[in-house]
């Protein structure tokens, strides 16, 4: 495949290091150091300029391209060159790295023409997110505006004592607002029906309301503490990302700020978040706000050295988990050996997505799991789809399973007779060498 | 020499003013025409309106060459104060030209026409039936002028005021309402703020005259129908009824409630639900409309458990009463069906507190205003929260949106220069009640205050509904003229002329 790569900072130089083995590969940056810097690590054609010109575009060679990702730093750039790719080359998928929310929202409405839009921050949200969101979880991932959890548990000895292993499901007293979406015992992979058990050793997919997501974590994984309450330390954009995600998980989400006017600016735009405008480090805060109390401390002041601080004071005052999101990756080290149980790199993360697309660019897919072998699709029902107005129990099995139907703004978890309507919005696990299958049924 | 520079571009506020003045003159028009249906004296109509547009082609002349360009901030509160107290001064006019015996002193004249303009409804006259018609005509008249504004109607028609309207527009409209959220150019929001008034005073009058013309209300003819309705949706309460809206059936109290309810909602919000069909479902959700809601069942609930242990009424009757008073004197109407300074003190209290609630915000009525009340104790809770967790950062909201600081803390300047004059003017009323010997209550004094600030209208004691202002003195007459001008302008516009900043350069 040829793909031209605008940018050739910290994101490009990643994307263009996992991708340059396989793909044809056109840098263009506006850099001449950078270019050369990269011209001199890896086998890439480099144009110097700037990639909103189209000019610069078509000496790139767009024309013959597949794909364009567009990962420079600055939106605006990647979004002018994505709508010049559109016009000078249609047959090209655009990919753009953004970090404005609101370019994404237009995105999702189909406002902007763009193949794939990736956040830095969301992307980042969702790496902390995965690393609390249920406690014991393998992953964990959100649907339907937070409405649907989707999480996948190891069926550990710890989890000897509960009512739910060794019970036919169809009489498990399994949570309400939740469905076993999968079983994989052995490596191999069981649609869950009526008689089948869920057993020590197995892994289960689970889809359910957040509430019931954690009941299924108190009884899989019963010696986890259960996170409650969250500290963000930084009201940075990506700060303000990880504090709506988890707000979206029904966290409580306390969130401190050095800066007055950014905990103003956060404090406006997070209702359900408490904001205090304080130093992290501040003592009479520590201990007045009873910070300790939190089980999760997420620090994202902008500046390694600052979140690596803020982090360990966490740590000090008794928070449980402490997450650091760094910006430069050689603080990931630092991080580790200081103690921080996780560390985010935001733009690795984005360059993680960008390459994931550039493999596999179905952009229905909205998350992997189970080690890429299975896809959660998130998908609209049609009316004229021959799957309307039939009971569950009698749909064609395609080792799939429809985990969560949102109907009128709520979600609801099917049962065998519950039948699908045009315009549900079904969110399904499906095995990934069907995916197309199911989608086109759908 | 160096002269003393003023701070206020006096022209430009001449200029403006004259400019509004001159085409206030037309409105005599109306009153002149039903003079010469009546066969009344037409003069001292003419003569009035001829005074206003001479007064205002004058002072335009004066300042031949200005602009409405140079208004600013500081020359709108100055235009908007003082059209305030000149337009009652003409309006005034014809009530001593037409020697009209009850209002032949000029301080009452100014009261009674200040009361018209202002929407407020308190008189001085102790007989309203025995005024002649035209007289009657030109009171409910000014107060369907004043209610939605003077100045809202001259920059819906004044070219000249399209610019540097909006200020005046933001002053104007009562209590703080987010403009820029309603989409239009000034102009067409005057205008607009201006057809839905006309269409809604037509609708209620069709409404009232049609229950006449049915045969339901036999005291409700066409002339009454409209006297009530445009009183009524200007949050007024003057009528040409002596016992006020007691002459009329229940089923005309019910449809009045009705229209005082509507006419305390935001005309802005108003227009876009009833108009432009959108927006209905937020209306129930609206933070103020469910406040104000909240307000009208609460003080409708007291007065009826009043009225219940006390026996005054029951049954329909009873919940009419209630209803009644609470609506006409929380959205500062000032219509009564009843006499309620009659009532027990769990009544009487409540309607004095009713008195500081007022309509929403954009509305027609006086008052504090439903949405400061929201805002102040949102802030109130704010700050306490403050006190207990010094670092915490909460934005006081409305409907979920951010409030800034700036219009906070003016909401909190407001009610407490609101409360200031109130305790000024129910001080001034003693004291010149102690120096004339008029028998005055404290309690009354106080209603009266908080009545006439409060633009509502009746009182207590001897100035309740069916009583009027008629026994206070000259002095108390004025104190109570420049409450409902303080009302009416909500306060500031005034307040900054007091101070020596305002008129620095």
């Amino acid at each position: 495949m040829r793909i031209i790569v605008l940018g050739a900072g910290h994101v490009g130089t990643t994307v263009v290091e996992a991708l340059f083995d396989d793909h044809e590969l056109t840098v263009v940056d506006r850099d001449p150091a950078r270019i050369a810097a990269l011209a001199n690590s890896f086998d890439v054609r480099t144009v110097e300029g700037n990639g909103a010109s189209s000019s610069v575009l078509l000496e790139a060679g767009v024309r013959d391209t597949d794909l364009l990702i567009a990962s420079t730093s600055r939106d605006e750039v990647n979004l002018v060159a994505a709508m010049l790719v559109r016009r000078l080359a249609p047959q090209t998928r655009t990919l753009v790295r953004t970090t404005d929310v609101e370019h994404l929202r237009a995105w999702r409405d189909e406002v902007l023409d763009i193949d794939y839009m990736v956040s830095s921050e969301l992307e980042a949200a969702a790496a902390v997110i995965d690393a609390i969101a249920v406690p014991g979880a393998r992953v964990a991932d959100v649907f339907a505006d937070g409405q649907v959890t989707i999480a996948e548990f190891d069926v550990e000895q710890r989890a000897h004592a509960c009512a739910l292993l060794d019970v036919p499901l169809s009489r498990a007293p399994i949570p309400p607002q939740s469905r076993v979406a999968l079983i994989i015992r052995d490596d191999v992979l069981l649609l869950p029906r009526g008689d089948e058990t869920i057993q020590l050793g197995d892994r289960v997919a689970v889809m359910a309301s957040p509430a019931a997501m954690l009941e299924w974590s108190r009884q899989l994984a019963p010696d986890e503490p259960v996170v409650e309450e969250v500290v963000v330390f930084g009201a940075t954009q990506v700060g303000i990302a990880i504090a709506r995600k988890l707000l979206l998980h029904d966290l409580r989400v306390r969130l401190v700020e050095p800066d007055a006017e950014r905990a103003r600016r956060a404090a406006a735009e997070l209702p359900r978040a408490r904001v205090f405008h304080a130093s992290p480090s501040d003592r009479t805060l520590l201990r007045e706000e009873r910070i300790g109390a939190a089980q999760v401390a997420v620090a994202a002041l902008g500046d390694d050295a600052d979140s690596l601080y803020a982090a360990v004071t966490a740590r000090a005052v008794g928070i449980h988990t402490t997450i650091g999101v760094v910006d430069d990756p050689q603080s990931i080290a630092v991080f580790d050996q200081a103690g921080v149980d996780v560390a985010v790199n935001p733009r690795a993360a984005t360059a993680q997505r960008l390459v994931l697309f550039a493999h596999d660019p179905r952009t229905r897919q909205v998350a992997l799991m189970d080690d890429d072998r299975f896809d959660v699709l998130d998908v609209v029902v049609r009316p004229q789809s021959r799957l309307v107005g039939r009971p569950l129990r009698e749909l064609p099995r395609t080792s799939s399973t429809i985990g969560a139907i949102v109907r009128d703004d709520s979600a609801l978890f099917p049962h065998g007779d519950t039948e699908l309507q045009p315009g549900d919005r079904v969110i399904v696990l499906v095995d990934q060498t069907r995916t197309a299958e199911v989608e086109a049924a759908l | 020499m160096r002269a003393p520079r003023l701070g206020v571009d006096l022209g430009a506020v001449f200029d403006l003013l004259g400019g509004v003045l001159r085409w206030i003159g037309l409105a005599f028009l109306a009153p002149t025409l039903v003079a010469l249906f009546t066969g009344e004296d037409v003069l001292p109509w003419l003569a009035a309106g001829a005074a206003a547009s001479g007064t205002g082609v004058l002072l335009d002349r004066l300042t031949h060459e200005r602009r409405a360009d140079r208004i600013g901030q500081r020359e709108g509160f100055l235009v908007i104060a003082l059209i305030w107290l000149l337009v009652p001064v003409f309006g005034a006019l014809p009530f001593v030209l037409s020697g009209e015996p009850q209002l032949k002193a000029p301080v009452d004249a100014y009261f009674e026409a200040m009361s018209g303009f202002t929407a407020s409804g308190g008189s001085v006259v102790p007989h309203v039936e025995q005024l002649s018609e035209t007289v009657q005509f030109w009171r409910q008249l000014s107060h369907w002028l004043g209610g939605m504004g003077i100045i809202v109607l001259a920059i819906a028609i004044l070219p000249r005021l399209r610019v540097g309207g909006r200020r005046l527009l933001q002053s104007e409209l009562a209590g703080p309402t987010e403009l820029e959220r309603f989409g239009s150019t000034i102009r067409d929001t005057a205008r607009n703020l201006w057809s839905l008034y006309v269409g809604l005073t037509l609708v209620a009058t069709l409404v009232l005259a049609t229950v006449g013309w049915l045969g339901l209300d036999d005291a409700m003819t066409p002339w009454q129908a409209f006297a009530h309705a445009s009183s009524a949706m200007a949050l007024g309460g003057f009528s040409p009824q002596g016992e006020s809206v007691a002459a009329f059936a229940p089923i005309s109290q019910w449809i009045l409630v009705v229209v005082m309810v509507v006419a305390g909602l935001n005309f802005l919000r108003l227009f876009n639900v009833l108009i432009r069909r959108r927006g209905a479902r937020e209306l129930g959700r609206d933070d103020e409309v469910r406040l104000y809601g909240g307000f009208l069942l609460a003080a409708t609930a007291l007065l009826l458990v009043e009225l219940l242990t006390s026996g005054e009424a029951s049954g329909e009757e009873a919940v009419r009463q209630s209803a009644f008073q609470a609506t006409s004197i929380m959205t500062t109407t000032g219509f009564a069906t009843v006499d309620y300074t009659q009532w027990g003190s769990l009544a009487t209290m409540t309607l004095l507190l009713l008195m500081f609630v007022g309509a929403s915000a954009g509305s027609t009525g006086g008052s504090i205003k439903v949405v400061r009340h929201l805002l102040l104790f949102r802030i109130a809770r704010r700050d306490l929260a403050t006190a207990a967790h010094p670092h915490v950062v909460t934005p006081v909201r409305k409907n979920g949106i951010v409030v800034d600081e700036q219009a906070l803390r003016s909401t909190v300047l407001f009610v407490l220069l609101y409360l200031f004059a109130f305790a000024l003017g129910s001080l001034g009323l003693v004291i010149d009640a102690e120096r004339t010997g008029v028998e005055l209550s404290a309690f009354d004094a106080i209603g009266a205050a908080a009545s006439s600030i409060g633009n509502v209208g009746p009182a207590f004691g001897d100035a309740g509904p069916y009583g009027s202002f008629a026994g206070y003195s000259n002095l108390s007459t004025a104190i109570l003229t420049v409450l409902m001008w303080l009302g009416r302008v909500e306060i500031v516009p005034v307040a900054v002329l007091l101070t020596r900043s305002f008129w620095r350069p």
